[in-house]
């Protein structure tokens, strides 16, 4: 591992360094960090460094929410006059995980790709710069190496810290992040410190220990290759699982509005006689609702198609249109399922090549 | 009460950037209606005729024989609606849209002058450069007819016609009153360049036409399958026995087209709902072939 | 008498559920099978005698498997505890089920784990393994291992619980026991905390627990008795709730889904429970539990005959509180 990335220099960033800069970037710009709400913890701007909390496995909600909202005004209307709704300042997304990172770079497939793009998610994408932290203890439900990335994965960050102990190793891995350190915590900053190579030895020890946790007892012992999953996947459309899954789970929307990936949505209107808006609002396929035809006709008409679709999407229909799985491995739906369907167990039983007599457990089907 | 975790606008409403305007695909179009024909004696089925606001926005929207439009009106919602006139009528652009739900429902309270939004075109279209050279074999059952009426009508233009071969056209409604199109109906009955069986499921005393079944009456035609090509749409019943007639005539999985429908809210391959597998009706239909569709999960 | 333990309530539930099968009195067992988390079970729905084996029974058995019935065919069994023979109840005098087609095995049950109380103690820590022995619950992670009195774990209902042993079942496994009375909390003594406060306290206090609501509706899906075909979030002719994550139609969704369950929760407390964001949703309808206890005399899930006071009309319903 090189001393630095290419993009800039790398630098150490005290404990108070960091509460410092984060008090200086409060100041300008609107900071999403990781909040303890309540029985959550969730990316939330914060007012005072304090609020934010940096030693955590995981925030329960994806960082994703500050790039693509749950809810969000895509106009406003006044009679025939309408009207986009201005955006706000700059922001940053401090101290997320690289899972919820690479989901962006997903996300970028939907969102900027033909035959539009979309102006709201662009616009939020631009100015929202990414501060990333390695997972040093990843978590026994996280599997983001199964799925192309790692605890220590850079990509689709601006800034990657790692938390050495005593300091953080801040590096920059593109050139916006190259001009956010330079600004933020450039070498006039009270904060600023040159990363020296034992830095980087620490850092790559912690990273080793990071990858072999998640080897210790991993579900999905081997890393998915989206073409061969896509392929596999594809004669699995009738198995026999899907049927056990639509019995079994609730048909909420726990697992999609917890996914960094999920991206679906509606748009609904509201009026308040001659005025109102038109909005954007998070969707979820596991809801009947979201196929049925104004003719009452369902494609999907049970969870059986539902969960299936899921799975698809995510694993098959995704990597068709853009060569990559749309899952990040967090752990957020094997985590928050009400029944606990577990995903990791799912696509081992469909990717197994012991056929659709063998199955494990929690598919729920027993004999 | 708004909470400011809903948007990223904290203080009103600033100036609207221009290019924003251009280039965001959420936007309408404001069209006026210009007229409204009632097509069927339900009522259920009207045609609105639109005029787009101005010249860019009616220039921008240059579509295809098969794609459709969003059709938005502020504070109710918007419906994804098949594109009923030809590219070639260059004054306005007409929707054939049935009241059947929130947006439609309020569609059908318009009336002529009131100003509602377009969005598009958005889809496929039907496979024009395939159609071309060979005979055309459309048909249609219900209310399903309106983009093949483009396609129909856009064929018999004197600038088109002698691209195409035979057009042979089956088109079925329940009964007389529900028939739509009735003027365009007439007009084709008299031309000898398209052969034309309109039938009707149940006839009534004035009724002198065909009656029958869609399928049945096919069967009946048989065109011939030679050099053509068949477009398909109506009810799922009506296309599942219009499919074994087709085969038998000698119709391949390749040479029939279907027009799906699906509930759609994006139109433009975002907002996930519209999949079946990999492909979206918005945007990699919704025009697919039999062909195709085979290769496709049976979700739709 | 020596008090039977879990482990063999366990095995006498895997017995019957397997001469119910071999039997063919029923098509299928729905019960609990191990997790693949520490203290989680999942539904587990069994059609073959062999697979009987599979059934658990513990504390981490939290889900009310009522909500699975309604889409039944056939002959169903189904495990109950005493919170999920109310709903079953309620379910029977809603005339949703068919008496006939149904075979109750009933548990006596001394309580669920709450697993965010289990978070909250293990503060940052990641659960690794966790065993059920006996009165404690034996945790572990990462280098460490602790244990808890399963007592101080339990889902706050359970410890107010009078329907230990289910008032409605085919068979019984385990040996009856009686309804807590030990005064671990006074009976709606949460709701009192409640009732203390002005009105507009009140609205901010449900307005902030409310606020992380995700509408993922985990709350109205875990529910047996919320089974509408068309749920009214979902209307649009009228639309009578905003789907926004904003405080008007998050409390909207979630005062009308109480009221819609008054009278007929049977405070089993899936609700709170299935919630992936922690919302403690169980102080809404335990209020609204207590307000048609306190004016009509009525609790929910006692009598399969019964039917819900906001369901039925008497001239002599009292309406003081209608103004």
């Amino acid at each position: 591992m090189m001393a630095g990335t290419d993009a800039g220099t790398a630098r150490l960033i005290s404990k108070n360094g960091i509460t410092a800069l984060l008090e200086a970037l409060i100041g300008e710009w609107e900071v999403l960090a990781p909040v303890q709400l309540r029985e959550e913890l969730a990316f939330e701007p914060i007012t005072h460094a304090s609020q934010a909390v940096l030693d955590f496995s995981n925030t329960t909600r994806p960082s994703k929410n500050a790039i693509f909202p749950p809810c969000e005004v895509l106009f406003r209307y006044d009679g025939q006059e309408v009207h986009e709704p201005a955006f706000g300042r700059e922001r940053v997304v401090f101290a997320m995980r690289p899972c919820d990172a690479r989901s962006f770079l997903l996300l970028d497939n939907v969102f900027s790709g033909p035959p539009s793009q979309d102006p709201y998610y662009a616009w939020r994408r631009e100015h929202t710069y990414l501060v990333g932290l390695a997972c040093n203890h990843p978590s026994s439900t996280c599997f983001c190496s199964a799925v192309g990335g790692g605890p220590f994965d850079m990509r689709g960050l601006d800034v990657f810290l790692t938390d050495l102990g005593e300091a953080y190793l801040a590096e920059p891995v593109n050139a916006r992040g190259a001009a956010f350190l330079e600004r933020w915590a450039g070498a006039d900053s009270g904060w600023y410190q040159e990363a020296d190579p034992s830095a980087f030895q620490r850092k790559q020890e912690l990273a080793r220990q990071a990858e072999r946790k998640l080897q210790i007892g991993a579900v999905l012992a081997n890393p998915l290759v989206p073409s061969q999953t896509q392929e596999r996947l594809e004669s699995q459309y009738e198995h026999q699982l899907w049927e056990a899954l639509g019995q079994k789970c609730l048909g909420c929307g726990a697992c999609t509005y917890l996914c960094p990936t999920c991206h679906c949505f509606d748009i609904l209107d509201e009026a308040d006689d001659g005025s109102g808006r038109r909005l954007r609002l998070w969707d979820c396929c596991q809801f009947p609702l979201f196929t049925l035809h104004t003719s009452g006709h369902n494609p999907r008409p049970s969870g059986k198609e539902r969960i299936r679709q899921r799975i698809m999407h995510k694993f098959r229909y995704f990597v068709a249109n853009y060569g990559e799985i749309a899952c990040v491995g967090c752990g957020r739906c094997v985590r928050s399922c009400p029944v606990n369907i577990d995903l990791r167990y799912v696509l081992s039983d469909l990717l197994s090549d012991q056929g659709q007599a063998e199955m494990t457990m929690n598919t729920g089907q027993c004999g | 009460m708004e909470n400011t975790r809903l948007t990223g606008s904290p203080a009103g409403i600033a100036a609207v950037r221009s290019e924003k305007d251009v280039r965001n695909p959420y936007r309408p179009s404001p069209a006026v209606i210009r007229a409204i024909t009632v097509e069927n004696e339900a009522r259920d089925i009207k045609t609105f005729q639109l005029a787009f606001g101005d010249e860019a926005a009616r220039q921008a929207f240059q579509f295809r024989c098969g794609q459709f439009a969003e059709l938005s009106l502020w504070g109710v919602g918007e419906c994804p609606i098949g594109i009923a006139s030809s590219p070639l009528e260059k004054d306005y652009v007409e929707f054939t849209v049935k009241r059947m739900g929130l947006v439609t429902s309020a569609l059908h309270d318009c009336e002529v002058g009131d100003v509602i939004g377009v969005r598009g075109p958005y889809g496929n279209g039907f496979p024009m450069s395939a159609l071309e050279g060979g005979r055309v074999v459309i048909v249609a059952g219900g209310f399903a007819f309106t983009t093949l009426r483009s396609l129909t009508r856009y064929i018999l233009h004197p600038q088109n016609r002698d691209r195409f071969g035979e057009l042979v056209v089956v088109y079925g409604a329940r009964n007389p009153g529900e028939l739509i199109y009735k003027q365009d109906l007439q007009e084709w009955s008299r031309r000898d360049d398209i052969s034309l069986h309109v039938t009707v499921d149940g006839g009534d005393a004035g009724w002198t036409g065909l009656v029958g079944f869609v399928p049945d009456i096919l069967k009946r035609v048989a065109p011939s399958s030679e050099n053509a090509i068949a477009v398909v749409c109506g009810p799922p019943v009506m296309i599942r026995f219009c499919l074994p007639v087709l085969s038998d005539l000698g119709f391949t999985p390749e040479r029939i087209y279907n027009s799906l429908e699906m509930r759609m809210k994006c139109g433009i391959g975002k907002c996930g709902r519209c999949n079946i597998g990999d492909k979206y009706v918005c945007r990699d239909g919704p025009v697919f072939s039999l062909a195709e569709l085979q290769r496709l999960p049976k979700e739709y | 008498m020596r008090m039977e333990t879990v482990a063999e309530v366990e095995t006498k539930l895997r017995e019957l559920a397997g001469v119910l099968l071999a039997e063919g009195k029923v098509d299928v067992v729905i019960g609990y099978e191990r997790g693949t988390l520490p203290l989680r079970t999942t539904p587990c729905f069994i059609r073959e005698a062999e697979a009987a084996g599979k059934l658990v029974w513990d504390a981490t058995c939290e889900h009310n498997l009522a909500r699975y019935l309604r889409s039944q065919r056939g002959r169903v069994a189904i495990v109950a505890k005493g919170c999920d023979a109310r709903a079953i109840t309620v379910l029977l005098s809603e005339r949703q089920l068919a008496r006939d087609q149904l075979f109750i095995i009933g548990v006596a049950c001394q309580g669920v784990v709450d697993r965010r109380k289990v978070q909250a103690y293990l503060a940052d820590r990641e659960l690794q393994q966790a065993t059920l022995a006996g009165a404690q619950v034996v945790f572990g992670g990462e280098g460490w291992q602790e244990s808890l009195p399963l007592k101080e774990l339990l889902w706050d209902g359970c410890l107010t619980c009078r329907q230990h042993t289910p008032l409605l079942y085919d068979a019984l496994i385990g040996e009856p026991l009686a309804g807590d009375s030990e005064g671990a909390l006074e009976e709606y003594a949460d709701v009192a905390a409640l009732e203390a406060m002005t009105a507009d306290e009140r609205w901010a206090h449900f307005s902030s627990e409310l606020s992380r609501c995700l509408r993922c509706y985990a709350c109205r899906q875990a529910c047996p008795l919320c089974y509408c075909p068309e749920c009214f979030v979902d209307q649009t002719q009228p639309a009578w709730c905003g789907k926004t994550d904003e405080t008007t139609d998050l409390i909207t969704f979630h005062i009308v889904r109480a009221l819609h369950s008054a009278g007929r929760c049977a405070d089993c407390g899936a609700c709170s429970r299935a919630c992936p964001v922690g919302i403690d949703l169980r102080s809404l309808n335990r209020k609204l539990i207590k307000d048609i206890k306190q004016w009509y005399g009525y609790e929910a899930g006692l009598d399969p005959d019964a039917l819900a006071p906001l369901a039925t009309f008497r001239p002599d319903d009292p309406q003081e509180f209608i103004e």
